[in-house]
C-alpha cells in the first residue's frame, strides 16, 4: 500500500515529479556523457600498448608513459630471445615528424616504426588496404578519422615525412592516440626520418610461449634486464593512462565537470522533492493520525525517491545510449566500459535518495495533532 | 468495546512568551454505545482534549486509561499502532488525499503501516460506501464528489478499521444543514447500534439532539455533563 501511495502521489503531482526526474536524467546523461569521453580519451592514451598483442613491453628504466621512453640497445633482443619462455620479441621505434598534407601544408605526426616482417605493434584494424602493404619500405598508414588533417589524400598517393618519400598504402580504423596523430611506417624509415642511431629501439615487445608461466617468465625477464623497465602490457597501459590523467588537466577537468553535474542534479532533486513534500504536509499529518508511524512516512518518501531515481536512470541511460550510438565512429572519443552504466545507475540512485533527505526531514515533521485544526 | 478514563488530564501550551494552561485538570469517563457531544465556545479546549484522547497530543499532566491499560505518554510508535488498531477519526475537513481514489483513501487507513490488504476488503469498502449512500464512487478521485460525500468518505475511512473508538472534530461545520443531519445520523447509529465509543466535538446546537451525553466546556474546564436530557452531577476537578 505504501509504495502504491508513493507512486500515486507522484503521478498526481506531475510538475514536481517531472522536475525531480529532470534532475536524475541530467545526472545520468551528463555524467555518462562525460565519462564516455574520458574513457574514450583513456583509450587513446594507451591505444598502441593495448593493441600491441604483446605480453610484455621492455623499455628504458623507470618508464612513466609509453611516449617518454629513451632508446634501448638492440642487443637486448637476442638476450630476450634466449629465454625459453619467450616465443617472440620484436622492436618498435617511435619518432616525431612533419608530414606534407595533400594541400601542401604540414601536419605534426607521431611516427610508429614497425619491424618487418612481423610488423608487431602495428595496425590492428584497417578501413582500407592491407597490413602487408607496410612491408614495403616507402609505405605508410594513417587513420581514417585523421584523413581530414591530411586534406584527404587518396590511397596510394605520394607525400613526404621529414623529407622522405612515403606512399599512403593503408588506412587504419581506431588507431587514434591522445599524444599525436599516428603514422605507421617500417622501422627503418622511422630511423631515417627521426635520425636515431642504428641498433637502438624505443621498446621491445615480447610474446610468451602459450604454456609459459607468466609470473616466472616476467621475473626472469626482469632479472635478465635489470637496467630496463619490464612491464606487462596491462601495467604499461595503466601507467600511461594514470600519467596523463594526473599530469594534464584532464583528470581534474573531468572530475570537476562530473562533480558539478552531480551537484546540480542533487540540488534539482532536493528542491523539487522538498517543494512537493511541502504541498503534502497536511496529507502526511493525516497519514500519521490514521496510525502511520514516522517510519511509514519515510517509506513513502524514500519509495518516491527510488521510483523517480529508477525512471530517471532508465531515461538517462536510454538518452545516453542514443547519443553514443549517434556519435559512434565519429572523431568524438567515446567509450563506456560495461561496468560504468550499472555503477552510474547505483550512484544516481544513491544521489536520488540523498536528494530526498531534506524532503524526508520535512515530511517526518508532519504533526498528527495538526489535522484537528 | 472499549472505555476511556481520564484522570486529572491537563495541558499547557507555550505561546511564545509564557506557558499558558488551556486545559485544567479534567476527570471524565467515556463509555461505548453512546454518542458523546463535546460542546463549548471556540477556544474552550475541545480540540485539545480530543487530541489527547486521540493519542496525537500528550497531556502535560494527568493519566489516561484505555480499557484498563494506561495510555499516558506512550512512545510514538506505540501510539501510532494504537491509533491504527483502535481509533477512527473524522475531521472538520474531510482531509482526503489527492491522487488517491475514494477506495484507496479508505484502504490507506488499513495499509498505512504496510499491512497486506486482502481482496475481500475491497468488497467491504464497496458495502460500506453503499451503506453511506456512496455507491459507485470507489474509483472516483475525491475532487469529483461533493463536500457532503467527501465527509461521508472520511467516515468510511474511519469505519473500515472497525474501530472501538471514533473521534470527530466539528464533522458538520463544513457541511450544509441537510448533510450535517445525515452525517450525525450515521454517527449516532454507529455509536448505539454498533456499540462504539463515539465522541463528537461541536459548537453547533443542531447536533445536540443526537447526543446521548452532552459535555460542555468553557475556558479549559468542563462546566456541564448531562446524559440524554437529565442533568448529572458535575465531574470537574477544580
Ligand atoms: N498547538 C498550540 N499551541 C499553542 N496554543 C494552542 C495550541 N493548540 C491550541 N492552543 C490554544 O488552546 C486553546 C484551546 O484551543 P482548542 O482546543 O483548539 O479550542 P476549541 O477546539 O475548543 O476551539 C486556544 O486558546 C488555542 O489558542
Ligand atoms: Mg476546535
Amino acid at each position: 500500500m505504501r509504495s502504491t501511495v508513493a507512486w500515486r502521489l507522484l503521478r498526481h503531482d506531475r510538475s514536481a515529479t517531472a522536475g525531480a526526474l529532470l534532475g536524475v536524467v541530467a545526472i545520468v546523461f551528463l555524467v555518462g556523457q562525460q565519462l564516455s569521453i574520458l574513457f574514450g580519451l583513456l583509450q587513446y592514451m594507451s591505444v598502441l600498448v593495448d593493441h600491441s598483442g604483446a605480453d610484455v613491453w621492455i623499455t628504458s628504466a623507470s618508464v612513466r608513459n609509453v611516449d617518454a621512453v629513451n632508446l634501448i640497445p638492440g642487443q637486448y633482443l637476442e638476450r630476450v630471445m634466449g629465454l625459453p619462455e619467450v616465443a617472440w620479441a620484436a622492436p618498435i621505434l617511435f619518432g616525431n615528424g612533419l608530414m606534407r598534407t595533400a594541400d601542401d601544408s604540414f601536419e605534426a605526426v607521431r611516427l610508429v616504426g614497425l619491424h618487418r616482417p612481423r610488423l608487431q605493434g602495428g595496425p590492428w584494424a584497417l578501413a582500407q588496404g592491407r597490413v602487408q602493404a607496410l612491408l614495403d619500405l616507402e609505405s605508410a598508414a594513417v587513420d581514417r578519422l585523421d584523413l581530414k588533417k591530411f586534406a584527404h589524400p587518396a590511397l596510394g598517393s605520394l607525400t613526404e615525412i621529414n623529407g622522405k618519400r612515403v606512399r599512403l598504402t593503408a588506412i587504419t580504423e581506431g588507431a587514434r592516440a591522445f599524444q599525436g596523430t599516428l603514422v605507421f611506417l617500417p622501422l627503418d624509415q622511422v630511423r631515417d626520418m627521426a635520425q636515431t642511431p642504428p641498433g637502438r629501439y624505443s621498446a621491445i615487445l615480447v610474446g610468451f610461449q602459450p604454456r609459459a608461466d607468466q609470473q616466472t617468465a616476467l621475473a626472469r625477464l626482469r632479472a635478465l634486464l635489470p637496467e630496463c623497465s619490464v612491464l606487462t602490457t596491462a601495467e604499461l597501459s595503466r601507467r600511461t593512462q594514470l600519467y596523463y590523467l594526473t599530469n594534464t588537466g584532464i583528470g581534474g577537468s573531468f572530475g570537476f565537470s562530473t562533480t558539478i553535474a552531480v551537484l546540480i542534479g542533487i540540488v534539482i532533486i532536493t528542491l523539487t522533492m522538498y517543494a512537493s513534500v511541502l504541498q503534502r504536509t497536511r496529507d502526511f499529518a493525516v497519514m500519521r493520525a490514521l496510525g502511520g508511524r514516522r517510519r511509514d512516512i519515510a517509506v513513502i518518501v524514500l519509495c518516491q525517491a527510488v521510483i523517480v531515481g529508477g525512471i530517471g536512470i532508465f531515461l538517462g541511460l536510454f538518452l545516453l545510449a542514443a547519443l553514443l550510438n549517434a556519435t559512434r565512429g565519429s572523431d568524438i572519443p567515446s567509450f563506456l566500459p560495461a561496468v560504468v552504466p550499472p555503477l552510474l545507475a547505483g550512484i544516481t540512485l544513491l544521489v536520488s535518495l540523498l536528494g530526498s533527505l531534506v524532503a524526508l526531514r520535512k515530511a517526518l515533521q508532519a504533526d498528527p495533532a495538526s489535522v484537528f485544526h | 468495546m472499549a472505555d476511556l478514563r481520564l484522570e486529572n488530564i491537563a495541558r499547557d501550551f507555550y505561546d511564545g512568551r509564557q506557558l499558558r494552561r488551556v486545559l485544567f485538570p479534567i476527570n471524565l469517563t467515556f463509555k461505548p454505545g453512546e454518542l458523546t457531544v463535546l460542546a463549548g465556545p471556540s477556544g474552550s479546549g475541545k480540540t485539545t482534549l480530543l487530541s489527547i484522547i486521540g493519542l496525537v497530543l500528550r497531556p502535560s499532566e494527568g493519566r489516561m486509561w484505555l480499557s484498563g491499560r494506561e495510555v499516558t505518554g506512550l512512545a510514538d510508535d506505540v501510539a501510532s499502532k494504537m491509533r491504527l488498531a483502535t481509533y477512527g477519526f473524522v475531521f472538520q475537513q474531510p482531509m482526503l488525499i489527492d491522487g488517491l481514489s475514494v477506495q484507496d483513501n479508505i484502504l490507506l487507513a488499513l495499509g498505512i503501516q504496510g499491512a497486506h490488504i486482502p481482496g475481500v476488503v475491497r468488497q467491504r469498502v464497496a458495502e460500506l460506501l453503499t451503506s453511506l449512500g456512496l455507491a459507485d464512487t470507489a474509483r472516483l478521485p475525491p475532487q469529483m464528489i461533493s463536500g457532503g460525500m467527501k465527509q461521508r468518505v472520511s467516515i468510511a475511512r474511519a469505519l473500515i478499521k472497525d474501530p472501538a473508538i471514533i473521534l470527530c472534530d466539528e464533522p458538520t461545520s463544513a457541511l450544509d444543514a441537510e448533510n450535517g443531519q445525515v452525517v450525525m445520523g450515521i454517527l449516532k447509529k454507529i455509536a448505539v447500534a454498533e456499540k462504539r465509543l463515539v465522541v463528537v466535538v461541536s459548537h453547533d446546537a443542531r447536533v445536540f439532539p443526537f447526543a446521548d451525553r452532552l459535555i460542555k466546556m468553557e475556558n479549559g474546564t468542563v462546566v456541564a455533563d448531562t446524559a440524554a436530557g437529565k442533568p448529572q452531577g458535575l465531574d470537574v476537578a477544580s
